[in-house]
């Protein structure tokens, strides 16, 4: 084992690391070798982190002279076959959209860490949470195609949930978001990190296909089935013909049918949200109330719903880890008895609850907890427990 | 579920932020209970108005901390500036036994009129201290986590030790090892006044 790799496992243990420290450090278990980025508050320790671990590990950290540069240094990498990200807050999310729309339409895997900050503009609060980027990465570019989106609610999930990220780049290619905010960043928890061999389980790494003729993602016609091959790798035999940003065949070459590449783009990831979505549910079981919540919320729902509980309330959370794609059929399930929906997010729109509102019959009430800036204390939702409980 | 509530305020450069991070190092790192620490960020923890927290599960059979921030009444409070002081209020902290104590500096608070009405309020000269003994107020650090380590009784003092070995500068341990010893001698001293004042 060289150098090298040693540095870039750390010995297993319990570390108490910063939200986004623990982020830095679940890419480098992931493989990450190349980090650009232009820094922000609050996700500036991502950068600050791996400037120092990179170079140990014989990665390459870039400090860029803006945002756009960042993503496309990014880009670049990814397609040299390097396992690449970026870390930046809402502000300069705004200013990479345009690459990501490439990234997606060439299917590029790189993971995009979002640590969210009260918007818009660039001054202000910028040290307070705020889920405003929830609905900005759904749809961030022009073009259509499906992003994935993950929502850590500790530590431990940031150092996890980052592996995983990268997991679904390497293997569906397309945009994956890690959604933190300006609290979760800052915050210092325990983080077990599991054994070098433990780590390199669960992480699938960049390798060269066996079939060099499918380089982009294509619908096979027999089984109706959506293949995603390698990502190709700029160097290599396994060589994109071209990189050019428009709708393309497998080969990369241009192709008029428009209609079906977009459905590649879209399909390749939701006919997988069986594997894609991840949530939790929390004393669910017998539920009159369901409160539906992703990132920080769930933390406060969680304390709510056991004090509720303690008053003979029946309610339960319903957690999505993975926000994007919305899993329409599990929600449509969980929601389809209850009495009421109760939905926290940390922002005014309510995403979330948009979605909510398509998949729920029309005559279950839903209540919406919105805040900025500051974020649920679990009275928050509590008092509403209580209302709709009566 | 059992938590236990720290605040720490004052201004950023007193070690408020440190002090948080060696309790949440020494009962989650060493003694192996749920716990998070957040704290003030940008410039108000550089020499502004700053404060941390930590929350502790005392259960070890709960894993995490599900709300991650201090919720009132706190069961320790550890005031270091006079601004911070003005906002104590007495029912801040629990009334319970063994829990609600308030340490606050009389070397840089003159008046705190909120720690006269606090059984459990006690206000040591820390950065007096660290000066004359020590010939520098980062020395303080160290006194307060030995009144802190003390009187919360929620961690081991080897868990206190492996704390500060892991905190200060290798030249500097045995130095910062008198001043948690200090720190803890001014709690016992404290702890014999309270049994007195109750009996």
């Amino acid at each position: 084992m060289s150098d090298k790799d040693t540095k870039r496992y750390l010995p297993e243990g319990k570390y108490i690391m910063m939200g986004n420290v623990a982020m830095a450090e679940g890419a480098l278990a992931a493989g990450l070798n190349f980090f650009g980025g232009y820094p922000i508050t609050p996700s500036t320790e991502v950068i600050e982190h791996l400037a120092k671990r990179l170079p140990e590990v014989g990665g390459t950290c870039l400090q860029m002279e803006d945002e756009l540069a960042s993503i496309n240094a990014v880009m670049g990498a990814s397609l040299a076959g390097a396992k690449a990200m970026t870390a930046t807050s809402g502000p300069g999310l705004s200013l990479m959209v345009e690459t990501i729309s490439m990234a997606a339409n060439l299917e590029i895997p790189f993971v995009f860490c979002d640590v969210q900050r009260v918007g818009p503009g660039s001054h202000g609060p910028v040290t307070a949470p705020h889920h405003n980027d929830i609905g900005l990465v759904r749809f961030a570019g022009h073009g259509e195609f499906q992003v994935i989106a993950l929502a850590p609610m500790n530590c431990q999930e940031l150092f996890d949930l980052t592996i995983t990220a990268f997991n679904f780049a390497e293997t569906y290619r397309c945009p994956v978001f890690i959604l933190s905010d300006a609290y979760l960043g800052h915050i210092h928890e325990p983080v077990y990190v599991p054994s070098k061999e433990e780590v390199i389980k669960r992480v699938i790494m960049r390798e060269l296909p066996q079939d060099y003729s499918k380089i982009y993602s294509y619908k096979d016609n027999d089984t109706g089935a959506y293949v995603i091959p390698k990502p190709p790798i700029i160097g290599t035999d396994y060589y994109p013909p071209t990189a050019l940003q428009l709708p393309h065949t497998t080969q990369g070459l241009p192709t008029s049918n428009i209609l079906s590449f977009m459905e590649i783009l879209i399909e390749k990831v939701k006919s997988n949200i069986d594997k894609i979505s991840l949530t939790e549910e929390y004393r669910l079981e017998d539920a009159d109330i369901v409160i539906i919540a992703y990132g920080l919320p769930v933390r406060a729902s969680y304390r709510a719903v056991d004090e509720a509980r303690d008053m003979g309330i029946k309610v339960g959370v319903f957690r999505l880890i993975t926000v994007w794609p919305f899993p329409d059929e599990k929600v449509r399930e969980v929601v389809e008895n209850c009495k009421a929906i109760i939905i926290p997010e940390l922002n005014y729109t309510g995403f979330i609850a948009e979605q909510v509102e398509r998949v729920k019959k029309p005559e279950t009430p839903m209540t919406k907890i919105p805040k900025v800036g500051v974020f649920h204390h679990p009275d928050d939702i509590l008092n509403v427990i209580k209302e709709v409980s009566k | 579920m059992s938590r236990y509530e720290v605040r720490i305020v004052g201004y950023g450069g007193q070690g408020v932020i440190t002090l948080s991070k060696m309790i949440i190092n020494a009962s989650s790192l060493y003694g192996n209970l749920a716990a998070t620490q957040t704290e003030a960020y940008g410039s108000s923890a550089r020499g502004g108005r700053c404060w941390a927290e930590v929350v502790i599960e005392l259960d070890k059979n709960i894993k995490s901390i599900d709300y991650p921030k201090a919720m009132e009444p706190y069961d320790f409070l550890v005031v270091l500036s006079e601004e911070a002081a003005k906002n104590v209020k007495p029912d801040n902290l629990k009334k319970d036994e063994n829990t609600g104590y308030l340490i606050w500096d009389t070397s840089t608070i003159q008046s705190f009129r909120a720690a006269k009405q606090i059984d459990k309020a006690i206000g040591i000269p820390i950065q007096r201290i660290a000066v004359e003994v020590f010939n520098n107020m980062v020395f303080g650090n160290s006194i307060l986590f030995g009144v802190f380590t003390s009187l919360s009784k929620i961690f081991s003092e080897q868990s206190a030790i492996e704390t500060i070995k892991k905190f200060v500068p290798s030249a500097t341990i045995n130095q910062n090892l008198e001043a948690f010893e200090l720190g803890k001698q001014e709690a016992e001293k404290f702890l014999i006044k309270l049994k007195e004042a109750a009996n």
